[in-house]
């Protein structure tokens, strides 16, 4: 049962972040390819207050989520006004720098032997693990309440403006760059959020939870899912991390010497999937959803579909 | 409404395109900008609302508000002290309606922060209004779906341009790819407004019945300079205008 809340709650997790790229990417254009890298700097900068400073669990979490707001904010203004593939790139490299650090400052990470313990919130209560993983939920919820409302909105309506053609976004008055930054510094500050949200759940800190993988995976499940549709990230985490991470590798009853053939099946599935999903459904599973926003008088959402 | 431009120039890689010692646009109500093709008319226009950086030179635009220089201003700014332009090559958000292209266009940037979010309703009446009126007058297969034909996307475009009540408006070549009956409506449209005295117009076009038609004052580029303003009568009467451009 312990287990369970805990796949559950850590597939929670990255369905926040993948509906978090959903914004950034599918209705931004902002290809982030450095997810890991402010997850993971939110959860050690929270692992850093709770255990060195000994500052309570969410005032750590909020600290973080600040900071690596600003971080974010003050890489925005460096980044976002280039091309995707050089915001691609040093995004990656953002991340692999977080990577990196997380090694080598060894007095305020512990680097590879590992930081903790870190405890949930009101961890002396029977409750506190259910507890969380509830907590994580309505923080999740919210994220999904805000984004969806944020794509029927007039600022959702600027961002998808600038997706589309950021020039004449700006030839009509709209200030794209000052957007960029703001959405880009926000969501991010929300991907730390959940790191700091996933430091209790993981307990014990240590490098290897940063690697690139987690970024990768949230991709994979945004773009099997479609990107573009409100909903495409809980189809695309639950197909990936929920089918794998979770069903196969955990409950399903196979022999210990399959151990390692799953890790790779799993790869191979992931790749299928991803090769399927681009030749058959490009838009991903749930397609690009309705087109733009609400339009007062409806209209069905095949006709635009098939618009698009 | 004045737009003028002191000292412009702009070169490629050595090669100067636009070069022009002292130019004003915006007092004759609708004017034209006519010239060859490679004349440069399209970098002006891309120079004066500040899509291209100059080589050298100044640009200022007065309205009521004062005097505003555009050279430290970036793109958003420029539109948001009245001067737009539409573009010669076919653009839009193909991830929005007609209706959104048109609303995002009519909607101030203040109304757009992080507060709209939360807001129940998107549009205000007033913006609205603004779009059903263009929509009425402009048919459009499906206004709640995208954009479908060239012609559908070259009108978008203008009309986007036009629901924003821009204070100065320039057209780059807004007849190619349109056909006549709605050239005429938008020329219609666009006269009455300057007429109505809500905005000052430029257009580039290579369309010279046009030209004739619906300027009250023309100006001549060729090869990057100013050979030559004036009434459209004396325009198209001049002896340098005839010999460059007409092959008289």
């Amino acid at each position: 049962m312990e287990y369970f809340i805990y796949s559950l709650s850590l597939l929670v997790i990255y369905v926040g972040l993948a509906q978090l790229m959903h914004v950034q990417f599918g209705l931004l254009g902002i290809p982030n390819f450095g997810v890991v890298g402010f997850w993971g700097a939110g959860m050690y900068l929270t692992g850093v207050f709770n255990v060195s400073l000994n500052m309570p669990i969410l005032l750590s979490i909020l600290a973080a989520t600040a900071i690596v707001s600003l971080v974010a904010w003050a890489l925005g203004r460096m980044i976002l006004d280039r091309s995707g593939q050089a915001i691609l790139c040093a995004t990656l490299a953002f991340s692999s720098i977080i990577g990196v650090l997380v090694i080598s400052e060894k007095w305020l990470t512990n680097g590879v032997r590992g930081l903790g313990t870190i405890r949930y919130p009101f961890a002396s209560s029977d409750f506190a693990e259910l507890g969380f993983a509830i907590f994580i939920l309505s923080v999740v919820i919210a994220i999904f309440y805000v984004s969806i409302r944020l794509r029927d909105s007039r600022l959702g309506r600027v961002l998808l403006s600038i997706r589309d053609n950021e020039e004449l976004a700006a030839s009509l008055g709209k200030d794209t760059s000052g957007t960029k930054r703001l959405i880009f510094a926000l969501t991010c500050g929300v991907m730390a959020f959940l790191g700091g949200l996933s430091a209790p759940l993981k307990q014990f800190l240590v490098p290897y939870l940063l690697s690139p993988t987690v970024t990768f995976t949230v991709w994979i499940a945004l773009v099997l899912g479609g990107k573009g549709h409100s909903f495409g990230s809980i189809v695309g985490v639950v197909l990936t991390v929920g089918m794998f991470d979770i069903l196969i590798e955990t409950y399903l009853p196979l022999p210990p010497e399959y151990a390692a053939t799953i890790q790779n099946l799993k790869l191979f599935f992931y790749g299928f999937l991803l090769v399927a999903v681009i030749m058959f459904r490009p838009a991903g599973f749930l397609g690009a959803g309705r087109m733009g926003a609400k339009p007062k008088h409806a209209t069905s959402t095949t006709k635009q579909e098939a618009a698009s | 409404m004045r737009l003028t431009a002191t000292s412009l120039s702009k070169a490629y890689h050595g090669h100067v395109v636009v070069d022009i010692p002292n130019v004003s646009f915006g007092t004759h109500g609708l004017e034209g900008l006519i010239g060859p093709n490679g004349a440069g008319k399209s970098t002006l226009m891309g120079l004066l609302t500040r899509r291209i950086a100059p080589t050298s030179g100044e640009i200022a635009l007065e309205n009521e508000a004062g005097t505003h220089e555009l050279n430290a201003l970036q793109s958003h700014d420029v539109a948001r002290i009245g001067l737009i332009k539409t573009n010669q090559r076919i653009q839009g958000f193909d991830g929005l309606s007609i209706r959104d292209n048109l609303a995002l266009s009519a909607t101030s940037s203040d109304r757009e922060g992080l507060s709209s979010i939360f807001d129940r309703t998107r549009d205000a009446e007033d913006i609205e209004a603004r779009v059903a009126a263009l929509l009425e007058q402009f048919s459009f297969a499906d206004p709640d779906g995208s954009a479908k034909s060239g012609g559908e996307k070259k009108l978008l475009d203008i009309l986007r341009c036009l629901v924003a009540q821009p204070t100065m408006l320039l057209m780059d070549e807004p007849t190619a790819g349109l056909p006549d009956d709605i050239t005429q409506s938008v020329m219609e449209l666009v006269r009455k407004k300057v007429d109505a005295g809500e905005m000052s117009v430029v257009i580039v076009e290579h369309d010279l019945p046009m030209i004739w038609k619906y300027c009250d004052y023309v100006h001549f580029l060729s090869e990057g300079q100013m050979l030559f303003e004036g009434t459209p009568d004396d325009v198209r009467e001049n002896r340098v205008v005839a010999e460059k451009y007409m092959g008289v």
